[in-house]
């Protein structure tokens, strides 16, 4: 390393290495891209919010004071939070027995878990529409049983989009817990043992709030990703029942209208930046990938 | 004693339940559309009175099923070299550079990942019809880019911060030029983040729905893009069949994946 260090100072400049003090000129083909492809295009629709039919902020007065758009609102935060919710409830034990099985078993669940995650998104949830309509297996399997005697209405409305969408964030939640969960030492919990806790005090005194941080940043995420989703709840749900993406969408798509559009998109847009600047205040950045 | 596995009491059986459940749940779907897929009923019906490969027949006549599905592998594989070259260059200007506002640049460089695909796909959209590449591969290719940009960074960067960089500066003063030692050096010990990056961009692609669904034109959609208006218009099973071959292509690049990165540990 001495030597490599020394003709470093004493060749490095002369061969190029001296180069890389700086570095900044490989960024710059993503840099442009990024900049003429997705800075300018967010920016512009900004613009057009404020500026379309005219100068003012009429489209998102327009968005706070009518009924119909709040109730999307609701409905779209309703929803992110049942499936956060869920999610969480569902997803710890899991990630729990993750942290904990034999080797090869985890290795099993973590192969379904990443199969599940990376099948087509229309797939699963084209599955999902034929799963729980009113004909569908899960109807019939409850009618079958006897727990119902009519078919449930379970897609074309919120609790479809639900099931679908706590489906697709379960990954979400359980892949991050399981690193969190793994880190914390064992010693802690045997500890706390020796000073006469039972399961369920060591459970809900040391081993929750020690994984809590993870918790809370896989549920922020999950929350997050659930506000702004669109091809879930647009298949899955029914036309009363919209959520904000897919307003958005249709601002754009059947109504044309770049100013409303663009008004919703700014709020979801500061929203979740919003959202992400509380996880990093909160958990530090490496909880995001 | 709660995270020995031996030692979890009655709490082992709660939580290997709720895993099973939880595995039964996500391969459910998968499970239930490879079966539909080849059933003989037109309406879903689950059992299937009978088993056929008519959806398959009809799924395979159709050209534009096909067109849509060779569009998304062109439109596939040229994001992928674009994305795994921009992206090993921003990865190593990331890595090695020392310039102010790096961090800054990173972050930039991830909000695609994270931002609403709904809000890029609006925003990309009409900035698309301003300037005519609304409905044109090329629009397609730099919106899909967009996406996979973030996986290719994060892949190779977390290989390159694993390699050690004075190899490189050997092979330099041995007398090869920066670009060569980049090249014939740091390029093959990273190859398992560049692939890494390959088959992300290409899933990140090969499944993108939603840009997708406002890039395309009536004569120019992807494979997401025609399920998604099939979807709409009705549940054929046709569907399933098509979904089937999706998720055994997903299991064929998951396969190639472990593989390759189990033959780099040994």
């Amino acid at each position: 390393m001495a030597i490599l260090a020394t003709a470093d100072r004493d060749n490095g400049r002369a061969q190029g290495l001296g180069k890389r003090n700086s570095g900044f000129s490989h960024a710059v083909p993503a840099l442009l891209l990024i900049i003429l492809f997705f800075v300018t295009p967010v920016l512009g629709l900004l613009l057009r919010s404020v500026t379309e039919p005219e100068l003012g902020l009429q489209n998102y007065a327009e968005l706070i004071g009518s009924g119909t758009y709040l109730r999307i609102f609701a409905n779209t935060f309703l929803v992110a939070g049942v499936v956060t919710a869920l999610s969480v409830v569902i997803g710890y034990p899991v990630a729990w027995a993750l942290a904990v099985l034999p080797r090869h078993w985890s290795q099993l669940v973590f192969a379904i878990i990443i199969l599940s995650m990376w099948t087509n998104l229309l797939a699963r949830t084209y599955a999902w529409m034929v799963l729980l309509q009113r004909t569908g297996v899960i109807n019939k399997t409850l009618m079958g049983l006897g727990l119902i005697d009519t078919p449930l209405a379970l897609v074309n409305n919120l609790v479809g989009v639900t099931i679908g969408m706590t489906y697709i964030m379960l990954p979400f939640v359980i892949l991050p817990l399981v690193g969190v969960i793994r880190s914390i030492d064992p010693a802690i919990l045997r500890a706390g043992a020796l000073c006469g806790a039972n399961r369920l005090q060591c459970f809900t005194h040391i081993l929750l709030p020690l994984s809590l941080p993870g918790v809370a940043a896989g549920a922020l995420m999950v929350f997050v990703m659930a506000l702004g989703y669109y091809v879930t709840p647009a298949l899955l749900g029914g036309t009363a029942n919209m959520m904000l993406a897919e307003m958005i969408a249709q601002f754009v798509q059947s109504l044309v209208n770049w100013g409303m559009g663009g008004a919703a998109a700014f709020v979801l847009l500061v929203v979740t930046l919003l959202l992400y600047a509380v996880q990093l205040r909160f958990f530090g950045a490496s909880r995001i990938d | 004693m709660l995270l020995d596995y031996d030692k979890l009491g009655a709490w082992k059986w709660l939580l290997l339940g709720m895993t099973l459940l939880v595995c039964l749940f996500l391969l459910l779907p998968i499970v239930f559309i490879a079966a539909l897929s080849f059933g003989s009923s037109q309406w879903l019906i689950f059992p299937p009175p009978a088993w056929t490969t008519r959806w398959y027949g009809e799924l395979f006549s159709d050209p534009r099923w096909l067109t849509s599905a060779l569009t998304s592998l062109q439109i596939a594989a040229v994001v992928t070299v674009l994305s795994v070259v921009i992206g090993f260059l921003a990865a190593l200007s990331l890595n090695r550079g020392s310039f102010v506002g790096k961090e800054l640049l990173r972050a930039v460089f991830l909000t695609p990942m994270i931002l609403p695909v709904v809000v890029l796909a609006v925003a990309l959209y009409a900035f698309f019809l301003q300037i005519g590449l609304a409905g044109t591969t090329l629009g397609f290719i730099i919106a899909h880019l967009l996406v996979a940009l973030p996986f290719s960074i994060i892949s190779i960067g977390s290989a390159l911060d694993g390699f050690d960089k004075s190899i490189e500066d050997a092979a330099i003063l041995c007398g090869a030029s920066p670009w060569e030692a980049r090249l014939r050096v740091t390029v093959p010990a990273i190859s398992h983040g560049l692939f890494g990056a390959a088959v992300f961009s290409f899933l990140a692609s090969w499944d993108e729905v939603v840009l997708a669904i406002f890039m395309a034109s009536p004569t120019l959609q992807t494979l997401p893009v025609k399920i998604w208006s099939t979807l709409r218009q009705d549940l054929t099973p046709v569907i399933a069949a098509a979904s089937t071959l999706l998720i055994l292509f997903t299991i064929a690049l998951m396969v190639i994946a472990a593989l390759v990165r189990k033959g780099r540990k040994t």
